[in-house]
């Protein structure tokens, strides 16, 4: 296409219908001298013309471009060692050392396929945000309009509070926390005990709870904080949508059904995409520290995998290896998610032009 | 030492050794003197030969101002200190600042909180030294991400502390390449130059040499490394209880004294304990034992097995504290507040948790059990290497610069009963400690400088137990240093540090982990032994064959 993204004035209304489907032709059957008048009614300024116009807008853009190639894109590059066999030491900085690794090519790939510890890691990754998907992700929704429905102000100020702070507490506490009350020596297995119930209680080293566990500390954890975005967006439904309806004859769960969810819909497919797009990515620290207490069959997630065998282990190559396929999947996903989403009438993350 | 993918555990109990803030006056050399024509190593693997050795090592000399010890060295064990030292008959081994005011970036890990930049206790060492040092310092328990990343980099700082325990994966390699050798400096007669650190061990120096060369400024080990078995002498005292002093009876006396109702259990994670009782081979390197002439690693002994269905035993039975399946939490903790009665960890903790408890619970006491083995049978203690945690200087610094390094370590490894050891461990009169009734007490600001160890990891004088303040630790302790001497073994190839070939890096990373789930019963004792069959299929016995061929070339 021809149009160029920077801002420009719209066309005069009654061009448009003309324009949409010739878009990229010259538009026909138009004087020249009146483009020369006026060129911006065209389309066709000029590239050095924009660039003046637009300049304060780059300048302003480019410290986060150059952050971003700094810290994002160039090392990307660094992902060459996934096919060497890379060891820092092997030189003098991280070039030096590049150059003296050797080349193995797929081979740390390879691996990858036969290694039964990385499935094990990827299928409890899948688990655990399949979990939080179906358990984690509506619940934020509901919290949000639940809190919109509180129309004194102190209370919902309140209850805000209350809803956000867990989220600002280290993960180490959170866990110490669900430890006092669901471990062993914790709460509820003291008071089974005190009333004769000595069957030993404890959900915090049981491998096969440890799934819905994760979740519920993550709902515990997060779901509150969850909710700041679809406030936002309730804030903006138009409160006359609710009058009207409302003197239409509609009860509150029709309101909700029609004026609340279509306003909340752009949210939440937009933070759904994420979330499939994110699925690789279910946290880190959770994982770590209760890693240990159920054992690395059931704690072990991609990213903890990569942490061990890449950082701890000092096998970079092979990390950096998986840290690629992983990668891969992720834009898939995300890349597939949109397409859902375009398909419902959605914009998602970016929309098809 | 470790090959472990995630060991809070383990770090958490050698932190305490760490944190064992020792000198001592009477080290032992250990230099054995025979010239064999051993032609491994050299350079990046394997290990140094023992007359290249010999020519590497610095030359001991004994401190001419230590002080002589109230509890005398026995087989080795640690020398003890009961009495009190006043200020004026302390010896001095650095009349003025050597250094000619250098700055320098210090990695070292630190447990606590760190103090902050500038605060008087850094600056009087840092003034007494004739230097200044900026600390990087960076939490002990995560240390070995950081280092990992650090050393990766390219701009490493001046002086780096490396626990023993971190040296995993390809932190070994690490050192050979970014660190400087000393041996210009401190070989032979030259380490006269430089007289406390003449006074340090050389069971210490001989495991300070990396990749054949001396690069590590060591923190002497105690006679008896890893873990000691502490119980609560003051609990089984009212109770009536004696130690338990086999395997089967601390079973059953576990059971006995293990009541979940009343928040009480027997005890904790027994893994590093249960190593002992089965005479478990220590790990890497020193992991072999020669059964008819043909080298059996740890993970293959039935020894290994028989540990961990042990401490499976004990999961199984209920009787290890819950939080400790879980891996939450503070086993120190646990134990000073009486839920569990039973612990093991590093004897760094001791001296500091008596101090610590005597004013809230006057009536507190802990104490060691000995070791004992299975069915009447003797337990082994396998000897630690003389040093498990070292400070590199970084190669990229000129000589003279190097030098200066050297005084502060110097300065740092300081006897006991002199004034350098004295700042060191204590800090300034009347800013950081008292002096009443014959005793130093710390003030809160003490314990907040001098207390989370920073000078301690450049570099310490041999080990010793001190304690004028509760002279019952030093007989406790050096008592059972004492006992259990008699059950000290060295394993094959001690002493040095050995560089496996690159291969082999990640050889056991799996061990641990499955461990962890063995005593939890999430595995079983067959899913080891199909993990020591993997291991020998993946590369175990070529490793095997290596090591045959170091060991041949060691004894031609």
């Amino acid at each position: 296409m021809s149009h160029s993204t920077v801002p420009r004035p719209a066309p005069p209304e009654e061009e448009r219908p003309a324009e949409r489907p010739t878009a990229g032709r010259r538009p026909v059957g138009r004087p020249r001298a009146r483009r020369r008048r006026d060129p911006r009614l065209e389309g066709g300024v000029g590239f050095r013309q924009r660039l003046r116009r637009d300049w304060p807008l780059i300048a302003m853009t480019l410290p986060c471009v150059i952050a971003l190639l700094v810290f994002a894109y160039i090392p990307i590059a660094g992902n060459v060692i996934a096919f060497q066999s890379f060891s820092p030491y092997a030189g003098d900085g991280f070039f030096d050392s590049m150059a003296n690794s050797v080349w193995v090519g797929l081979d740390q790939f390879d691996r990858m396929v036969n290694d039964s510890y990385f499935w094990d890691a990827v299928q409890n990754t899948l688990v655990f945000s399949g979990l939080q998907l179906l358990f984690f992700f509506p619940i934020p929704i509901a919290l949000a309009i639940l809190i919109n429905s509180i129309l004194h102000s102190k209370v919902r100020a309140w209850a805000q509070a209350v809803l956000y702070l867990p989220h600002f507490f280290s993960w180490v506490l959170v866990i110490t926390v669900f430890q006092q009350i669901l471990g062993g020596a914790g709460m509820v297995a003291q008071t089974m005990r005190d009333n004769g119930w000595d069957d030993g209680f404890d959900l915090m080293t049981d491998p096969g709870f440890f799934k819905f566990l994760i979740t519920f500390q993550v709902i515990w954890k997060d779901a509150g904080w969850g909710i700041i975005v679809f406030l936002a967006a309730l804030s903006t439904v138009n409160q006359e949508l609710y009058e009207s309806a409302a003197v239409d004859g509609a009860g509150r769960w029709r309101r909700a059904w029609h004026v609340t969810l279509p306003a909340l819909r752009p949210v939440i497919a937009l933070l759904l995409v994420l979330q499939v797009g994110n699925m690789l990515t279910v946290g880190m620290e959770q994982f770590m520290i209760q890693r240990t207490a159920v054992g690395p069959g059931a704690a072990e997630v991609l990213d903890t995998y990569v942490w061990n065998t890449g950082i701890q282990n000092g096998q970079f190559s092979y990390a950096a290896a998986i840290g690629i396929v992983k990668g891969i999947f992720s834009l898939v996903l995300v890349l597939a998610a949109n397409r859902v989403a375009h398909a419902m009438g959605e914009q998602g993350v970016y929309k098809r032009r | 030492m470790s090959n472990s993918p995630s060991a809070p555990s383990r770090r958490r109990f050698l932190t305490s050794t760490a944190a064992a803030a020792a000198a001592t006056a009477g080290g032992i050399p250990l230099l054995s003197a025979c010239g064999s024509d051993g032609a491994a190593g050299g350079g990046g693997e394997g290990r140094v030969a023992e007359n290249e050795l010999e020519s590497i090592l610095p030359t001991y000399r004994a401190s001419d101002v230590a002080v002589e010890p109230d509890i005398p060295s026995e087989n080795g064990s640690s020398p003890g200190y009961t009495s009190f030292i006043p200020e004026d008959e302390l010896g001095v081994t650095v009349p003025q600042p050597k250094g000619n005011g250098g700055e320098y970036r210090v990695m070292s890990p630190l447990w606590g909180t760190p103090p902050s930049d500038g605060n008087a206790y850094w600056t009087a060492m840092d003034e007494a030294i004739g230097v200044r040092v900026r600390w990087q310092t960076q939490d002990g328990n995560t240390y070995g991400d950081k280092l990992g990343a650090v050393l990766a980099g390219s701009d490493i700082p001046d002086l780096v502390c490396v626990p023993g325990w971190e040296l995993t994966g390809q932190i070994p390699r690490a050192i050979s390449s970014r660190f400087a050798d000393l041996g210009p400096f401190l070989s032979g007669d030259r380490v006269f130059d430089y007289p406390n650190l003449a006074a340090v061990p050389t069971a210490a120096w001989e495991a300070s040499v990396f990749g054949g060369a001396l690069r590590g400024l060591p923190m002497p080990s105690p006679p008896i490394g890893g873990v000691v078995p502490f119980y609560r002498q003051d609990i089984f005292e009212a109770n009536g209880w004696a130690p338990p002093t086999d395997a089967e009876e601390f079973l059953s006396f576990c059971q006995d004294v293990t009541s979940a109702r009343n928040r009480v259990w027997a005890c904790e994670d027994m893994k590093w304990s249960a190593w002992i009782i089965h005479g478990v081979l220590p790990e890497r390197p020193q992991y072999w034992e020669e059964v008819d002439g043909r080298l059996v690693n740890r993970y293959e002994t039935d020894a290994y097995l028989e540990g961990l269905e042990w401490t499976r035993r004990l999961y199984d039975a209920g009787v290890v504290h819950p939080d400790a399946v879980a891996v939450q939490g503070d086993a120190l903790v646990r134990f000073t507040s009486g839920e569990s009665l039973m612990f093991n960890t590093g004897q760094g903790v001791w001296h500091n948790t008596l101090t610590e408890q005597r004013t809230a619970n006057p009536d507190f006491r802990m104490n060691a059990f000995d070791y004992f083995g299975v069915g009447g049978a003797d337990p082994v203690l396998y000897a630690g290497n003389g040093a498990t945690i070292w400070t590199f200087v970084n190669k990229d610094l000129p000589e003279e610069r190097i030098r200066e390094a050297l005084e502060i370590a110097n300065f740092c490894a300081a006897p006991y009963g002199t004034r350098e050891q004295l700042l060191r461990t204590y800090g300034v009169q009347d800013v950081h400690y008292t002096v009443e009734n014959e005793q130093r007490v710390r003030t809160p600001q003490g314990e907040e400088e001098v207390v989370p160890e920073t000078y301690t990891f450049i570099a310490t004088p041999g080990h010793f137990v001190a304690a004028s303040d509760v002279p019952q630790l030093v007989e406790d302790q050096t008592g059972w240093l004492k006992r259990q001497m008699p059950y000290v073994r060295e394993p094959l190839f001690y002493g040095r540090q050995i560089q496996e070939p690159d291969q082999f890096t990640n050889l056991n990373d799996q061990f641990e982990a499955l461990e962890d789930d063995v005593v939890r019963g999430r595995r079983s004792i067959r899913d080891v032994q199909d993990a020591a069959a993997e291991w020998r299929r993946n590369g175990g016995d070529e490793l095997r064959d290596w090591y045959q061929r170091l060991r041949d070339e060691e004894s031609a």
